[in-house]
């Protein structure tokens, strides 16, 4: 029982953290999210060389046999900075989606290039009436000598724009709720009959609205159906949920430590407003909540990496308690900074915009916790 | 990283377990006798009975990590009844800042549970500021005894206790930290008057101790006069750490759960309900964070290091989710929660719910109140220096 980073975990934490000290203070993170794409293509190729994009896949894939551990460290470092290239959109969801599914030629094709940054994937699973729920797919792809023709529409994709090619959650047999009946599919983002409309998030990310009108691909690219489908599908969204709780507790620090320090500056009624005892406690429940959110982290991060009975039910106890701590500590790291909390010049604000999204992304709370209880 | 237990640490794991289902109480044991025996066989397995205390006085010298797991295998168990008053908090000290003498005529007995202690702390006058405290203690002119005049209370099982570990004051000037002695007091002596007080729970657990004239010889004081305060200050560390209770509110929680689910609710049982059902699970949630806060807090103490930040959160938390399982234990007994004492008609577990919810809300105040802890988060952990600061 330890909680050490290992050495090539502590080197990557602090490659990582350097990075974004040197690249993302609140000025250089505003004019990344105002580019065309809206993040870096110079930073992604940093990444790249750093070894960052190939952390969690096998030595035989090109990667360095990493786990769920290895993105955590990544992605805590990236929520003190709201990075914003696609680490989570390519590597964790679409590079997941091919490292789970059960087509090795396409496995093979793709994740040297998603390693080595030239080529960029995003997953489309959520739908206009699926809500939080995975097994809800309308989507369809019916079959057609050796295609598969995919018809329907896809939310709220995570950096469409900028992707390459797509993982498509469809319904390959089956009504709208069924677990069983679901495909991944992989369609490449020029394909005849698909439109993106693209658009930004109030996080100063990117998100994608896709359009499957007779959109026509080879059955070959089909990365996994039947039972499996969904089991893959719940699989990637875990490690999707991993990912943005580590992020989440990086900004949740920066959240706290920034309150602390803004209020030993800051002087009303001839004081510090550090020096009220309201003010205090309130930072020290803050913190109490960053720590058990961290705490959960961990257990449920390494419960996950180390295939643990029970794993995933401290996924779900982490989103929720992610969900409900980033408002509470987003909220009130607003409150102390006063008017200067609701402004757009300090990152507070940047902080929470993101905190509110996570909350929602991959299920929110009342979801996660009924899935807890369930 | 790594969650799993050592090798090393599953084997002591199973000598737990044997050793707890070999002395475990059977039907028609004499509960006395099997209460000594069970220490005298803890005592054999060398320093069990006392798994707390360094090795040099017999302790067993565990490692954090056997620590966590007595405590995860004790809280199932039924063990013999035990008070932390000698064990826990008088002995550190003892040891600590005792003489040699008082060590060999304390230590023995507290290690036997043969002598039972009590805490003389607070006063009327002095609750979370303890410092405040008044209780005088006059050096007689031939340097033989103090004479000790004042009030004790909240003190707990003084009507059952041989000795009292106070602390007095023996000087009025400088800071209210200086000028406080430790003394060591009989408790059966004239001069001494136990008042019981009667806590909203309905028993008889704490008291206001009265004490008139009472002469200590001076070899009853732990180390130098006016030094009390640092002495009692590093046992309060001591007591606010082991008062989270986490192995026991993971057991509580699963029993809470078993009985939710015998309540009966229309067709179905109270689990069915939802509003009932997302508390449980929202309490379990930060259960399950606070676990591993405590093994992040072990594993550093493991390490060698000073316990890290996240350990000032146990208290804190620990005796929050007691009072929230204490509370949902009443809320499970619905209308019968209200019925007082053992004849209640409702289901087993109401006969005490009310009466431990009630006793819970005292958690949160002794062993230092919830907001003075924070206080001293803000300062420690935060490191937020108050041009006005009060507690320390």
């Amino acid at each position: 029982m330890n909680f050490d980073l290992t050495d090539e975990q502590q080197l990557i934490q602090d490659s990582v953290s350097r990075f974004v000290s040197d690249n993302y203070d609140l000025e250089q993170r505003q004019a990344i999210t105002k580019s065309s794409t809206g993040f870096s293509a110079e930073h992604w190729q940093t990444m790249a060389e750093l070894g960052w994009l190939g952390l969690t896949f096998s030595e035989a894939d090109g990667g360095f046999g990493g786990n769920q551990i290895d993105t955590m460290v990544v992605m805590e470092q990236f929520g003190k900075g709201l990075v914003c290239e696609p680490f989570l959109a390519s590597i964790v969801l679409g590079g997941g989606a091919l490292k789970y599914g059960s087509q090795r030629a396409i496995a093979d094709q793709w994740l040297p290039a998603l390693i080595d940054g030239s080529r960029r994937l995003a997953l489309a699973y959520a739908e206009v009436q699926s809500r939080f729920d995975l097994n809800e797919v309308l989507t369809s792809a019916r079959a057609d000598g050796d295609s598969l023709v995919i018809n329907g529409q896809k939310s709220m994709v995570q950096n469409g724009e900028g992707a390459d090619a797509f993982v498509v959650s469809v319904r390959l047999a089956g009504s709208q709720s069924d677990s069983t009946g679901i495909g991944l599919v992989l369609v490449p983002a020029d394909a005849d009959g698909l439109t993106a409309s693209h658009f930004p998030t109030v996080d100063g990310l990117r998100a994608s609205e896709l359009t499957f009108e007779n959109v026509r691909v080879n059955t070959n690219q089909l990365l996994v159906s039947g039972d499996r489908g969904y089991q893959v599908l719940n699989q990637v969204i875990n490690d999707g949920i991993l990912a943005v709780a580590a992020e989440a507790v990086g900004a949740m620090e920066m959240l706290y430590k920034d309150t602390v320090a803004y209020t030993q500056e800051r002087e009303q009624f001839g004081h510090p407003l550090a020096d009220f005892q309201a003010l205090q406690h309130r930072m020290v429940d803050m913190f109490m909540e960053y720590e058990q959110c961290k705490s959960l982290l961990y257990r449920a991060t390494l419960e996950v990496a180390t295939g643990h009975e029970g794993a995933e039910r401290s996924v779900h106890a982490l989103k929720y308690l992610i969900g409900k701590t980033g408002i509470f500590i987003g909220e009130n790291a607003v409150q102390l900074h006063g008017g200067m909390g609701v402004t757009e010049e300090l990152r507070v604000g940047h902080y929470f915009k993101r905190l509110l999204v996570i909350d929602a992304q991959f299920g929110n709370g009342d979801h996660h916790l009924q899935q807890f209880a369930a | 990283m790594e969650i799993e237990l050592s090798p090393d640490d599953l084997k002591f794991q199973e000598e737990v377990r044997t050793f707890l289902s070999d002395n475990a109480y059977k039907a028609g044991d004499d509960a006395n006798a099997w209460r000594h025996q069970w220490f005298a066989n803890a005592a054999a397995k060398g320093g069990w009975d006392v798994p707390k205390w360094p090795q040099e006085f017999g302790g067993p010298g565990w490692t954090p990590a056997q620590h966590y797991i007595w405590e995860k295998e004790t809280a199932t168990a039924n063990l013999p009844w035990d008070l932390p008053f000698g064990i826990g908090m008088l002995a550190p000290v003892l040891m600590a800042y005792g003489s040699k003498q008082q060590q060999d005529r304390f230590l023995p007995d507290i290690r036997a549970r043969k002598v039972n202690w009590c805490q003389g702390y607070s006063e009327p006058g002095a609750g979370s500021d303890l410092a405040s405290l008044k209780t005088k203690a006059v050096l007689s002119e031939d340097g033989a005894s103090y004479r000790v005049n004042g009030t004790k209370i909240w003190t707990t099982l003084a009507h059952m206790a041989d000795w009292i570990f106070c602390l007095t004051r023996t000087s009025d000037s400088g800071k209210k930290q200086e000028g406080i002695t430790f003394l060591l007091i009989p408790m059966k002596q004239p001069g001494i008057e136990v008042k019981p007080i009667i806590t909203l729970g309905g028993s008889h657990t704490v008291n206001m101790v009265h004490f008139t004239d009472v002469d200590v010889p001076v070899e009853n004081r732990v180390g130098e006069e006016g030094k009390g305060w640092t002495y009692a200050k590093g046992l309060l560390q001591h007591e606010r750490t082991g008062l989270a209770g986490i192995s026991r509110s993971l057991v509580a929680l699963a029993k809470l759960k078993e009985q939710a689910a015998s309540v009966p609710r229309g067709q179905g049982t109270l689990m069915d309900d939802p509003a009932f059902r997302s508390k449980l699970a929202d309490l379990e949630v930060d259960l399950m964070a606070v676990e591993f806060t405590e093994l992040r807090s072990l594993a550093s103490a493991q390490a060698g290091g000073d316990p890290g930040p996240e350990s000032s959160i146990l208290k804190l938390k620990g005796t929050e989710i007691q009072q929230r399982l204490a509370k949902l234990t009443v809320e499970a007994s619905g209308l019968y929660a209200a019925a007082w004492g053992g004849k209640n008609p409702g289901p087993r577990f109401a006969r005490n719910g009310m009466g431990s919810y009630l006793s819970s809300r005292a958690y949160t105040i002794y062993g230092g109140a919830s907001e003075v802890q924070k206080d001293v988060i803000a300062k420690n952990v935060l490191g937020i220096k108050r041009s006005d600061a009060r507690s320390d």
